[in-house]
């Protein structure tokens, strides 16, 4: 708001000063130019954000000044962890209900009501409340890209290719690819996508921490329609426990949706199967034809999808 | 004592197949006792979402029925050591499938032995995948 009034006195001053400028009064066409620029430069139709103004509940971006850190050894093929009680898969954020048996009353999701109803008022693909038939899930309708964390909500590896400036973390599920760039700052109005805007440090020797923001609000946070804005943070901190296991503790700190931060849990092994050995690209066609293969018939005939 | 690892066994399987199974209608299928099938592989489709796997088998009453059943995608099922390669039109096999509870021929795959006794494991942290703890496969 302060933005736009900033906006209108500048653009207002600027006007005004045209004809005093050029020595004379202003005309009536030029009152009548003036009236209309004002109208307009009243309601910009999209005010900058600035990422340092941004009022969420963790600070964003890299501490200052940076931490000293070894730099931990983050190579490898990174499967999730299905082993019981590793929480590997889940189809849910939520670290407290990884399975979504408790959708809607999870005790780690602090909802603001219109997330709670929006998130109710969706139909997941899978989970215990599945209806793959009448899913208003984007991405088994029109593959929207999966994005932030949700990502992780599938049992597909992760590679990490570290240098100097930049982590990529490649994901074999899209396939995606993310960049997280090493000593450096979000840019002060980034172009919201589905991936954001990432930087990255390195703590203790063992952790990257990885800080995003400029989310859009299109993808689900999880595979059961748990709801993000554009003022979504992000932070991911991958520790290297030892040689086979990395361990992903995820924050989401969106006061667009959520009353506070809330925790998010992924635990990874090493794979030794080899790296983009199938490359799982979503497919519409795929998705229908397998459920009309297999899922329609143990669902009494519904053949199509609504 | 026996019967109590047993048990444990069991609900280990039950909890470690849960997400898993909850894929696309997990509630469609009953996920208490896998249903054995003898019969033979039509076609095997690998790929994503799921697998796709085609067979024949002869029902209680002497009935050839035509089933399908499905895994994880191959990605992850690679991770269980299968291969596109592992089942082929022709194969004599016997299938344990958590079938649908509307008596639709469906369901979803939880182990498959082939004729030569080779066992393909798809439920669970299978061998590749889950390493020490990992769930045993499901058995009947």
């Amino acid at each position: 708001m302060r933005a736009r009034l900033t906006s209108a006195v500048v653009l207002s001053a600027v006007l005004a000063a045209v004809p005093v400028i050029l020595g004379a009064h202003p005309s009536t066409d030029a009152r009548d130019a003036l009236s209309e620029a004002e109208g307009q430069a009243a309601a910009p139709p999209v005010p900058p954000m600035d990422v340092h103004t941004l009022k969420n509940f963790l600070p964003i971006g890299p501490p200052d000044p940076l931490p000293k850190s070894a730099v931990p050894d983050l190579s490898g093929d990174w499967a999730l962890d299905n082993r019981p009680g590793r929480g590997g898969i889940g189809q849910s954020m939520s670290a407290a209900d990884p399975g979504g048996r408790l959708r809607g009353k999870e005790p780690d999701i602090p909802y603001q009501p219109w997330a709670l109803e929006y998130t109710m008022r969706q139909t997941p693909p899978t989970g215990p409340d599945a209806g793959f038939e009448r899913t208003t899930d984007p991405h088994i309708h029109t593959c929207e890209p999966l994005g932030l964390g949700r990502i992780y909500m599938y049992p597909a590896k992760t590679k990490f290719v570290q240098t100097p400036e930049a982590v990529y973390i490649l994901h074999e599920l899209g396939p995606a690819f993310r960049i997280v760039w090493l000593n450096a700052k979000h840019p002060a109005d980034p172009d919201p996508n589905y991936w954001g805007h990432s930087v990255g440090w390195y703590e203790n020797g063992d952790t990257l921490v990885v800080d995003t923001i400029g989310a859009n609000d299109r993808s689900w946070l999880d595979q059961l329609g748990h709801p993000r804005t554009e003022k979504f943070h992000f932070v991911e901190r991958y520790k290297r426990v030892d040689k086979e296991t990395l361990e992903l503790e995820m924050t989401i700190d969106d006061p667009g949706a959520y009353t506070k931060p809330w925790p998010g849990r992924r635990n990874f092994r090493i794979s030794d199967t080899g790296f983009m050995r199938f490359a799982w690209v979503c497919s519409v066609r795929d998705n229908y034809e397998h459920y009309e293969k297999v899922g329609a018939k143990g669902n009494s005939g519904t053949t199509t999808f609504k | 004592m026996r019967t109590r690892l047993l048990l444990v066994a069991a609900l280990a399987v039950a909890v470690a197949s849960a997400g898993v199974l909850a894929h696309h209608g997990g509630n469609l299928y009953d996920t208490t006792k896998p249903v054995m099938l003898k019969g033979t592989i039509t076609k095997f489709e690998w790929g994503t979402p799921h697998n796709q796997i085609f067979f024949d088998a002869t029902s209680d009453k002497g009935e050839k029925q035509s089933w399908v059943g499905s895994t994880e995608p191959a990605p992850v099922m690679l991770e269980r050591g299968w291969t596109r390669r592992s089942l082929g039109p022709g194969d004599a096999v016997t299938v344990y499938i958590f079938a649908a509870k509307n008596g639709a021929t469906v369901g979803n795959i939880q182990r498959i032995v082939k004729a030569d006794g080779t066992e393909l494991t798809a439920s669970g942290g299978g061998a590749r995948a889950g390493g020490e703890g990992a769930a045993a496969p499901a058995r009947p």
